[in-house]
């Protein structure tokens, strides 16, 4: 009966602060108790489908499926409360203000709401699930004595401190109250984040970077309340990996300065994104990076933060070792000084056969020489650092010219870097990568155009022709402004292989936004 | 070293070469930014040469100068001032904005 009761406690415990910091999130708005009970019980239920698939969830996606799943709804959880952060920043100030004329206010109630009420929604999710999962093994044990009992102990102190947390929050003066619990979501986003890491790194698509950074179990268990308290509030973890404080930290970095951007962030999120980015560059790893096509160009925007994924496969006949070999990178780049941009991307492949995984982890730097415009070409510098994540792969550097000219109204590219392995499993040749790109500029939201890349695995023995790799294909290019909240930006090509040692055709795109900071 | 890697390291000199090579001073025009807006909004230049624009900013928060006309976006910080070369442009007129207050800061440039 206590185990149940304990089990039952901490699931509604943590559910429980989640609610509770939302109803004081969004006090003094309308109708909220509606939403925020509304999104509860969907999660309720939603909890009861998951618990009764969950054997089918986790036999999807080879046997990782129940982590997948968790880390989707932990981050689209952190995706809602960055977005109240983000638009309470906004109107916060104007709604405490009592600026708001009744209408508004009703319009403004609704809107965050519902992400709130969604990520309500699915913390109930989440830790109902997770109840029912763990009750139903306790039963299935044989350990199910006093189940009511224990479930009704458990749930009513969850829920009684999820009370008193409100009580708390509650005594603040109003005008502190926003700031406040926007300190805390974000606390809480970035330690759902973390939570989300973790799942997806035990489940091999995310590298732990370093499985335990400290020990403070001495001094605070998680197991404790306290503990379980501190987990839940502000993603305290006795034992964290690399990877969970890279993400917690990054969560801080990208919503606080979302916060800032597009809202009215106190000035006291906004230092503790700049020390969050302080950390971010001290984590920066090395990887090795494949051959992934795209084409750098040598302009850099000061200030500039954007996401990019870029992605490959390839298609070639079924045995040929050569088809489906695809490649997807995920990352972030900074506009560090006007000449100067770093970008940190994970690289994610699955050849030919073989099951997605963690490749690489890369720090690239672009580094723009001249003024666009300026002389008869514009000129850049690429240098790129790659850590291989698997056992025995190498290490690499890249690094080259990049060059870019305007003609009339076309655009022409070209890349020329080289490449050599370090560390274990290196191999000894200089790798030379060639990349070539024009475009026709009819109109920004379609540039169509053309790329080739050539690869030549050993420039000291180039050999022929025939089996090095080359590749020429159209493309099209293109990008959509909404000032001042950044763009979206957009390129595919489709490849044609030209030797016999390419495969016969390979498809590329990528897609970013970026907004400035 | 090889012939090859000899023929390559001219070639990509001569690309600095080319690309570094002397020109003749370029007209210089000014633009002011002015609580978020370009002064002067429309802006005359020649056209068929090239043209180095200085942009001043005098706001204390930053603006992007930015052109889909004229293929440009550069950030301009508060207080400081930034070159943006443009042309040579066949005449027309080529809208320009301010990425970070778009509603006030509009401009044209007209190439004559």
């Amino acid at each position: 009966m206590i185990a149940i009761a304990f089990i039952t406690f901490r699931e509604v415990l943590e559910a429980a602060l989640v609610v509770s910091l939302v109803m004081a999130a969004s006090k003094g708005t309308p109708r909220r108790g509606r939403w925020v009970a509304g999104g509860a019980g969907l999660g309720a239920l939603g909890a009861g489908v998951v618990a009764a698939l969950a054997a089918e969830i986790a036999a999807m996606l080879a046997g990782v499926g129940q982590e997948v799943f968790n880390a989707t709804v932990l981050f689209a959880a952190v995706a809602m409360l960055g977005w109240h952060n983000v638009w309470m920043g906004r109107h916060g100030k104007e709604m405490a203000i009592g600026a708001a004329t009744l209408g508004r206010q009703v319009l403004a109630g609704t809107r965050p709401l519902y992400a709130l009420a969604i990520a309500v929604g699915l913390a109930v999710l989440r830790e109902g699930s997770e109840l029912v999962l763990f009750l139903d093994g306790l039963i299935a044990a044989g350990n199910g004595e006093g189940l009511w009992e224990g479930v009704l102990l458990g749930f009513g102190c969850g829920a009684g401190l999820g009370i008193v947390l409100y009580a708390g929050l509650l005594r603040i003066p109003t005008r502190y109250l926003f700031s406040v619990t926007s300190w805390m979501i974000l606390l809480l986003a970035a330690g759902m984040a973390a939570q989300g890491a973790a799942f997806l790194s035990q489940a091999d698509l995310l590298p732990a970077l370093g499985n335990r950074l400290w020990d403070t179990s001495g001094l605070l268990s998680e197991s404790s309340i306290p503990g379980q308290i501190l987990h839940v509030l502000v993603g305290y973890v006795s034992q964290p990996s690399g990877i969970q404080l890279l993400f917690y930290v990054a969560t801080i970095l990208v919503v606080g300065a979302l916060m800032r951007r597009f809202g009215e962030a106190p000035p006291a999120v906004t230092r503790l994104a700049v020390a969050a980015l302080a950390v971010w560059g001290g984590f920066a790893a090395f990887s090795v990076a494949r051959a992934d096509f795209q084409v750098r160009y040598p302009t850099v925007e000061y200030g500039e933060l954007e996401f990019e994924h870029n992605g490959s496969t390839t298609f070639d006949k079924p045995n040929s070792g050569r088809s489906n070999d695809q490649s997807y990178t995920n990352s972030i780049g900074y506009g560090v000084t006007p000449w100067w941009m770093v970008e940190l991307e994970g690289e994610w492949a699955a050849p030919p056969g073989q099951n997605l995984y963690f490749d690489a982890l890369t720090l690239e730097n672009i580094f723009q020489l001249t003024e666009t415009g300026e002389y008869w070409a514009d000129l850049g510098f690429f240098a790129e650092l790659s850590h291989g994540m698997r056992r025995g792969d190498p290490d690499s550097v890249t690094f080259g010219p990049i060059a870019q000219k305007e003609i009339g109204n076309t655009l022409h590219t070209i890349n020329v870097f080289f490449g050599k392995e370090f560390g274990q499993g290196a191999s000894d040749a200089t790798e030379l990568q060639l990349a070539w790109q024009s475009r026709w500029r009819f109109h920004p939201l379609i540039e169509p155009g053309f790329e080739y890349y050539g690869d030549v695995a050993d420039l000291a023995h180039p050999g022929k022709i025939a089996d090095q790799e080359h590749r020429i294909g159209p493309g099209l290019f293109g990008e959509y402004g909404f000032p001042p909240n950044g763009k979206l930006k957009y390129e595919v090509a489709y490849l044609f292989g030209l030797t016999r040692g390419t495969e016969k055709g390979a498809v590329r795109w990528k897609l970013e936004y970026e907004a400035h900071f | 070293m090889s012939l090859k890697s000899l023929a390559f390291v001219l070639a990509l000199g001569g690309l600095l070469a080319m690309t570094l090579s002397a020109r003749a001073e370029d007209p210089v025009f000014n633009l002011t930014i002015r609580d978020h807006r370009f002064e002067p909004a429309e802006l005359q230049i020649p056209a068929r040469t090239k043209v180095k624009l200085l942009i001043k900013n005098l706001d204390s928060t930053p603006e992007e100068f930015e052109s889909h006309e004229l293929h440009r976006e550069k950030v301009v910080p508060p207080g400081q001032e930034v070159a943006v070369f443009i042309g040579p442009l066949d005449p027309g007129t080529y809208p320009f904005f301010g990425d970070f207050n778009p509603k006030t800061a509009q401009g044209k440039i007209v190439a004559k």
